[in-house]
């Protein structure tokens, strides 16, 4: 059983999440606010924390940093609404594993949570889309050149991701199996988390103003 | 043997006519006025005589009543011209082999345009004919030499030029046509499949019919397509739309993005139409839709996991694919490719390169 704690403000929401998940998840707390979160989160110390990239008195982002660097055995799931790059990139950065958009199915949804409790990353279509606009070919090199720039592979799988193709389907698709799909996918989301690059942030606020 | 084209100039025989007709009828033809055609008669005539030879061989012509005739005169008139223009003999031979080469296009049935293959005796008269009208132009009058080889070959060459702007002209015509058929298709006759299918749900019917009513006005009164400035903005406009009209989600990324234009505006009503077949056939009820852009294309991709569809199956007077989504890549340049298997969904992938833009 995967033990969950619910972060969102939006009761209804919270409601309909809790009755869309299945018997491998069980909701163990739930939290409207940055403030109410923190706490609970120390104290029930969850496998995953689903968490609204939104929140009235700050955001996903400052949850993961209050809590990461303490327990780095909680993995975080950001879960929006939001279409904006800036949200959801600022929310990987700070360490969260993955970004699904609330429109999901129960079903992908229970998957997500299960992949992510395993250390695997998860990619929604619009994320991969994100990705692939900021790893751009042919942009500026910093520091660690294996860090600024994806592999032809990362590039490929996320392009699936991005056409709405799962994990499965790629591996089917480029003759790989799902546990090396999954490895693409995390390089992608260490190179996201890591790299040094500026040209990330700076992108992401950009987009807005295109 | 082909049919020589005959050329739509009569006599005049109406009341306008001076001698023949001839100035009357060309005017009409080319719609000048006759006495402008007079005029330019009189002064070709002081050109070594060459007005009155046209004359006389437009008057043998006559509509294609008697063709030799017309043509061996019409040879003598540009002939007599051209010496008068200062053009040695020698000169006014070659072009005349350039021109024969010319008119065994039209006996056999050759082709000028790209594809198309020359008689091996055009080429031979041409190259012949080019050749020693090289060889005469520097000794003769090298002022007015060239020109009046100029003046010849576009009197020779423009009637053929002249019917590849008219079949050019009537190409524009027939695809403005296919594309607005394109759009009443994807707009008009959707919504009134729609509204017959739901004809007892009132709410749902007007507010189909008045959605409809503003898509109508502003492609036939205003800038033609939404507010969207940019490609993905224009995107998500027509995602929102087929998601309101057909009940389906659909799921929207893209990396990069593009001012819009025209040629990006068919791509965005191609792409359109594939979420509508997707969202009305497929029977999924999740669409995915990744726009990419990069250095040297465009490419927009609709994905669901409904029935698929076998591509023979489809019946061949049903417009949706063939028009609304390849016909109208082809025309803005670019291409669509459909993957479709029964069973396990179908993927539209639309591209367009950069440089059609």
């Amino acid at each position: 059983m995967i033990r969950v704690v619910l972060v969102d403000d939006h009761e209804l929401f919270r409601a309909g999440v809790r009755g869309e998940l299945g018997t491998t998840v069980e909701v163990v707390g739930e939290a409207g606010s940055v403030t109410e979160a923190v706490p609970m989160i120390r104290e029930l110390d969850p496998d995953v924390v689903l968490l609204d990239v939104h929140l009235p008195d700050g955001g996903g982002e400052a949850v993961i940093a209050a809590i990461a660097q303490e327990r780095p055995g909680v993995k975080f799931l950001a879960l929006s609404v939001s279409d904006a790059a800036e949200d959801v990139i600022g929310v990987i950065r700070a360490g969260a594993r993955g970004y699904v958009t609330k429109t999901i199915s129960s079903d992908e949804l229970n998957d997500a949570i299960v992949r992510v409790s395993e250390g695997d990353a998860v990619f929604s279509p619009r994320l991969a889309g994100f990705v692939l606009d900021a790893f751009r070919e042919g942009a500026r090199v910093g520091d660690d050149a294996e860090l600024e720039t994806l592999t032809a592979r990362e590039r490929e799988v996320l392009q699936l991701i991005a056409r709405g193709y799962k994990y499965k389907e790629i591996a089917a698709r480029l003759h790989l199996s799902v546990k090396t799909v999954e490895a693409h996918v995390s390089s992608v989301l260490r190179k996201l988390q890591l790299s040094s690059r500026a040209e990330l942030t700076r992108w992401a606020h950009e987009r807005r103003l295109i | 043997m082909t049919q020589i084209p005959v050329l739509p100039f009569e006599r005049s025989r109406h009341d306008d006519r001076v001698i023949a007709g001839v100035c009357g009828g060309l005017a009409s033809t080319l719609r000048v006025d006759a006495t402008l055609v007079r005029l330019v008669f009189a002064l070709l005539s002081l050109a070594g005589g060459a007005g009155i030879i046209l004359y006389f061989a437009l008057w043998a012509y006559d509509g294609g009543r008697r063709t030799w005739p017309g043509a061996v005169l019409i040879a003598a008139a540009a002939a007599s011209l051209l010496l008068a223009l200062g053009l040695s003999g020698g000169a006014v031979f070659g072009v005349g082999l350039i021109v024969a080469g010319l008119g065994v296009i039209l006996i056999r049935g050759g082709s000028m345009r790209q594809g198309g293959s020359l008689p091996k005796l055009t080429i031979v008269l041409m190259v012949i004919g080019a050749a020693v009208l090289l060889g005469h132009v520097g000794t003769s009058n090298s002022f007015i030499g060239p020109g009046a080889v100029l003046g010849t070959l576009l009197l020779v060459l423009g009637p053929w030029i002249w019917q590849l702007w008219r079949e050019h002209l009537e190409r524009i015509r027939l695809e403005e046509r296919a594309e607005v058929a394109a759009r009443i298709h994807d707009s008009v006759l959707q919504t009134l499949a729609l509204v017959q299918r739901h004809a007892d749900d009132a709410t749902r019917v007007s507010a189909v019919a008045r959605r409809q009513e503003r898509e109508l006005r502003r492609w036939l009164y205003g800038s033609g397509f939404g507010d969207a400035v940019t490609l993905a903005d224009a995107l998500a406009e027509a995602a929102t739309d087929v998601e309101e009209l057909h009940g389906v989600r659909i799921e929207l990324a893209s990396a990069g993005d593009l001012p819009l234009d025209e040629s990006l505006e068919q791509l965005v009503l191609a792409a359109r139409e594939a979420m509508t077949n997707a969202a009305k056939f497929s029977t999924a009820d999740e669409i995915a839709v990744y726009l990419e852009t990069d250095g040297d294309h465009i490419a927009v991709f609709v994905r669901d996991r409904g029935v698929g569809f076998d591509r023979a199956a489809v019946p061949a007077d049903r417009r949706g694919v063939a028009e609304s989504i390849e016909g109208r890549m082809r025309r803005a340049g670019g291409s669509a490719t459909i993957v479709s298997t029964p069973g396990s969904g179908t993927e539209v992938e639309l591209t367009l390169p950069r440089a059609a833009q």
